[in-house]
C-alpha cells in the first residue's frame, strides 16, 4: 500500500490509546477465531474435545462469541471511532489516560469472560454470555474509553457535523446504556419468564443496530469520500438515514420470537421496523457507492462490507416474515445471517478501516504488502464459504426439519458436507487474522524504533512519507 | 446536525421508545401472568420445579444446551412440531412463569425439549437420558465429563445408581460407571420438561379450510 504525506501531529500526539485499542482487538480476533474453529469442527464431529467440560460445544460458541463480538468488534470499533471523531475535531484526544485505562480494564475483563464462561458461567442470552459479576467493569470501562471520543465531539472546529460523528458519537454513548438496562432487567432483578429472552433479543438486535454497525458505518463514512476523493453523492439523505436506523433499530428486537410463547405483536412490530430500516440501508448503499469503484485494499474491504450489509439487511427483512420464518428459524440459516453481519459487514469494514488508519496513526507503511494482499483474498474468500456454507446447512436442515418422519440422525448427516465447508472457511478466517496480527504488530513496533539507540529526534521516517 | 444537545436527546429518546415500547409494553401485558388456578383438578398450573431440576435448569444454562436445543413449541400449522410429537399445544408464556432461567434456545441443531418428559407414546426416562448424555447419540456430543468411573473394592456390591452399559461402552471388570450430582440434577431438570395442563389461550389454533391449503403447499 502506499500512501501520500497524511500523518499529522495530532496523529502522533493520539497514537497510543488507538494502537492499544487495535492490537488488543486484532488478539481477541485471533483467539475467537481459534474458539469458532474448535466450535465448528464439533458441529460435524461432536465428540471433538468433548472429554474437556472447558470445551463442550455451548461453552466454545458462547466463548467464540464473546471474544469476537466484546474482544474484536468492540476493540477495534472504538479505536477507529476515536480516530475519526480525533481527525474531524481537528486536535490530538484529551483525556488518554482515561481511554487506556477503560481499554486495560476492559480486556481485562473480557479474560475474565473468557474464563468465567469456559467454567461454565453462561448467562444464556445471545450476544450477552458475558458473566454478570463482570458486566459492571465492562460497563465504566467502555464508558471510561468513549470519553476522549465525546471530548472530540463537543470540541469540535466547526460547528456542523459530519455522518461520521452521529454515528461513532451515538455508537460511544449508548453502549453503557444498553449494557446497563439489560444488566439490571436479566441479572441484578431479572424479569419474570418469557420477559427475560424478550429482553435479550431486544439488547441483541440494539446491539448490532445502535453500537456495532453505527460503529463501522462512522468509519466507513470517514474513509470512502477521502479515497474517491468527492464528496459523498445523495449526502442529503445522510442525517435521515442515521435517525432511521437510530429510532428503528431498537425495534427489530423480536426478529428471533416468531411463533415463540410471546406476545405477537413484538414479531409484527420486527417485521414492519426491518421493512423500514431499508430505507437506512438504501441511503447508506447510495452515499457509500463510490467505494465500489475506488481502488484499494481498505477501500475493497470496505465495499465488501457494505455490499454485506445491504444484504443481510434484506435477509432479516425477508426472514421475519412469519411464511418464511417458519422454515428459516431455528435452523444454521440464521447464523449464516449473523455471520454475514458480524464477519461479512462489521468485520470487513473495520479492516478496511484499519488499513486506512494504521499507516496514518504510526506513521509507518504497512510493514508486508504480501501479508495485506493474503488478508484480503482469505478474508474474502473465508467470509463468503462461511455464509454460502452456513446457508446451505440450514437449506438442508430447514427442509428435513419440516418433514416429521426425518429423525435427527439424518438431519446431521445431511448437514455433514456443508458444515465441513464452515470448518474450512473458519480456517482460511484464522489464517487471514494471523497475518493482519502479524503485520499490525509489526507495524506498530516499527514505531518503537527497537533496533536504534533511542534518541529524542523524531525518526526521518516520520518526516518524510512512507511509500 | 449542530446542536449537540438536540442531538443527544434524540439518541436518549430513540433509545427510551425501543425500550419502553418493548420491554415495558410486553412487562405490561405479562408480568403480573399468574399461574391458572383450575377448579376440577384443585391446583394451579404451572406448578413450580422441584429443588433439584431448578438446580439442573443452571446445569443446563452453564453447559450450554441452549446452543443445540430450543424449549418452545410452535404451535400446530406453523412446522410440524405437533407432528414430531413435541406437544400437543403450542408453549406460552404462562409455561415459564416460575422459570428462573428460561431457556427457549435459538437454534433446533437436536430436538426441542419443551415437553422431553410428556413424549407420547413413551417417554425417555431417568436412564435413557444418563445413556445419552454418557454416550451421545448422532451429532450430539457425549457428557463424559458429568460421570465418574469408581474401582469397587472386592466382593463391594456395585451402587444403584451406575449406568448399565454394554458393548464398546462397557466399563473394565470391577468398575462403575456413576452419575455425578451435576448430572443427577440436569437429569431431575430433563424430567421435569412436561406442560401437560391445556390453558384457555394455549388450546390449538385450528387452520380454517383456506389456511390449510396453504398449509399443505409446502
Amino acid at each position: 500500500m502506499t500512501m501520500k504525506s497524511e500523518y499529522s501531529p495530532t496523529d502522533k500526539a493520539s497514537r497510543w490509546p488507538i494502537l492499544f485499542l487495535l492490537i488488543s482487538g486484532a488478539v481477541w480476533l485471533v483467539l475467537a477465531g481459534i474458539f469458532g474453529l474448535i466450535a465448528s469442527v464439533q458441529l460435524h464431529s461432536p465428540d471433538f474435545m468433548a472429554v474437556c467440560p472447558i470445551f463442550t460445544y455451548g461453552r466454545t460458541v458462547a466463548i467464540a462469541e464473546t471474544a469476537f463480538v466484546y474482544g474484536w468488534l468492540a476493540n477495534a470499533g472504538l479505536a477507529l471511532a476515536l480516530w475519526v471523531l480525533m481527525r474531524l475535531s481537528g486536535e490530538p484526544l484529551r483525556a488518554q489516560n482515561w481511554a487506556l485505562g477503560g481499554t486495560a480494564f476492559w480486556n481485562l475483563s473480557i479474560l475474565g469472560a473468557v474464563i468465567g464462561l469456559s467454567l461454565g458461567d453462561l448467562s444464556g442470552f445471545e450476544l450477552l454470555q458475558l458473566p454478570s459479576y463482570l458486566q459492571l467493569i465492562l460497563f465504566f470501562s467502555y464508558a471510561a474509553i468513549a470519553i476522549p471520543g465525546l471530548l472530540a465531539w463537543s470540541g469540535r472546529l466547526r460547528r456542523v457535523s459530519f455522518a461520521s460523528h452521529w454515528y461513532a458519537a451515538a455508537a460511544l454513548f449508548l453502549f453503557p446504556w444498553l449494557l446497563s438496562i439489560a444488566h439490571v432487567m436479566l441479572f441484578s432483578a431479572p424479569v419474570r419468564g418469557v420477559l427475560q429472552p424478550i429482553v435479550a433479543g431486544w439488547y441483541a438486535q440494539s446491539v448490532w443496530t445502535l453500537v456495532l454497525a453505527p460503529l463501522a458505518l462512522s468509519i466507513a463514512y470517514f474513509v470512502v469520500p477521502k479515497v474517491t476523493g468527492k464528496v459523498l453523492p445523495s449526502y442529503e439523505f445522510a442525517s435521515l438515514g442515521f435517525w432511521c436506523l437510530i429510532f428503528v433499530g431498537g425495534l427489530t428486537g423480536g426478529r428471533h420470537l416468531v411463533g415463540g410463547p410471546v406476545p405477537a405483536w413484538i414479531s409484527s412490530l420486527a417485521v414492519v421496523s426491518c421493512a423500514l430500516l431499508f430505507f437506512h440501508t438504501f441511503v447508506v448503499l447510495l452515499n457509500l457507492r463510490g467505494a465500489f469503484t475506488a481502488p484499494g485494499v481498505a477501500v475493497k474491504f470496505i465495499a465488501f462490507g457494505i455490499a454485506a450489509y445491504v444484504l443481510g439487511a434484506v435477509f432479516d427483512t425477508v426472514t421475519s416474515f412469519h411464511s418464511v420464518a417458519v422454515q428459516t428459524q431455528f435452523t444454521y440459516f440464521d447464523e449464516a445471517q449473523k455471520q454475514l453481519a458480524l464477519y461479512g459487514a462489521a468485520t470487513s469494514i473495520l479492516f478496511g478501516g484499519a488499513y486506512f488508519a494504521v499507516p496514518r496513526i504510526t506513521g509507518k507503511a504497512w510493514l508486508s504488502p504480501l501479508l495485506v494482499r493474503s488478508h484480503l483474498v482469505l478474508s474474502l474468500l473465508g467470509i463468503m464459504l462461511l455464509v454460502v456454507s452456513l446457508a446451505s446447512a440450514g437449506a438442508a436442515q430447514s427442509h428435513d426439519l419440516l418433514d416429521a418422519s426425518v429423525p435427527f440422525a439424518t438431519i446431521t448427516a445431511h448437514t455433514r458436507d456443508s458444515l465441513l465447508g464452515v470448518t474450512a472457511a473458519q480456517f482460511l478466517l484464522l489464517l487471514g487474522n494471523i497475518c493482519f496480527l502479524a503485520n499490525f504488530y509489526g507495524t506498530a513496533c516499527e514505531i518503537l524504533n527497537i533496533s536504534q539507540p533511542a534518541t529524542f529526534s523524531p525518526s526521518s521516517a516520520m518526516e518524510t512519507p512512507a511509500s | 446536525m449542530k446542536n449537540n444537545v438536540i442531538f443527544f436527546l434524540g439518541l436518549v429518546s430513540a433509545l427510551a421508545i425501543s425500550w419502553a415500547g418493548i420491554v415495558l409494553g410486553s412487562n405490561a401485558q405479562l408480568g403480573a401472568l399468574a399461574p391458572f388456578y383450575d377448579d376440577s383438578e384443585g391446583a394451579a398450573f404451572p406448578q413450580r420445579l422441584p429443588g433439584v431440576a431448578a438446580q439442573g435448569q443452571l446445569v443446563y444454562r452453564d453447559l450450554g444446551c441452549a446452543a443445540c436445543h430450543t424449549q418452545q413449541v410452535r404451535r400446530p400449522g406453523f412446522g410440524v412440531d405437533k407432528e414430531r410429537g413435541w406437544g400437543d399445544r403450542q408453549s406460552v408464556a404462562r409455561d415459564y412463569i416460575y422459570q428462573p432461567a428460561p431457556q427457549l434456545g435459538l437454534s433446533r441443531i437436536g430436538p426441542d425439549l419443551a415437553n422431553l418428559a410428556d413424549r407420547k407414546p413413551t417417554a425417555l426416562d431417568a436412564s435413557d437420558l444418563y445413556h445419552l448424555l454418557y454416550a451421545g447419540a448422532p451429532g450430539m456430543p457425549t457428557y463424559r465429563f458429568l460421570f465418574e468411573t469408581r474401582t469397587l473394592g472386592v466382593g463391594a456390591q456395585a451402587s444403584e445408581k451406575a449406568l448399565k452399559l454394554v458393548g464398546a461402552l462397557e466399563p473394565k471388570a470391577g468398575t462403575e460407571v456413576v452419575p455425578t450430582p451435576q448430572a443427577e440434577s440436569l437429569v431431575a431438570y430433563l424430567l421435569s420438561l412436561k406442560n401437560p395442563y391445556t390453558y384457555p389461550e394455549a388450546v390449538p389454533f385450528t387452520p380454517t379450510a383456506a389456511e390449510g391449503e396453504n398449509g399443505g403447499a409446502k
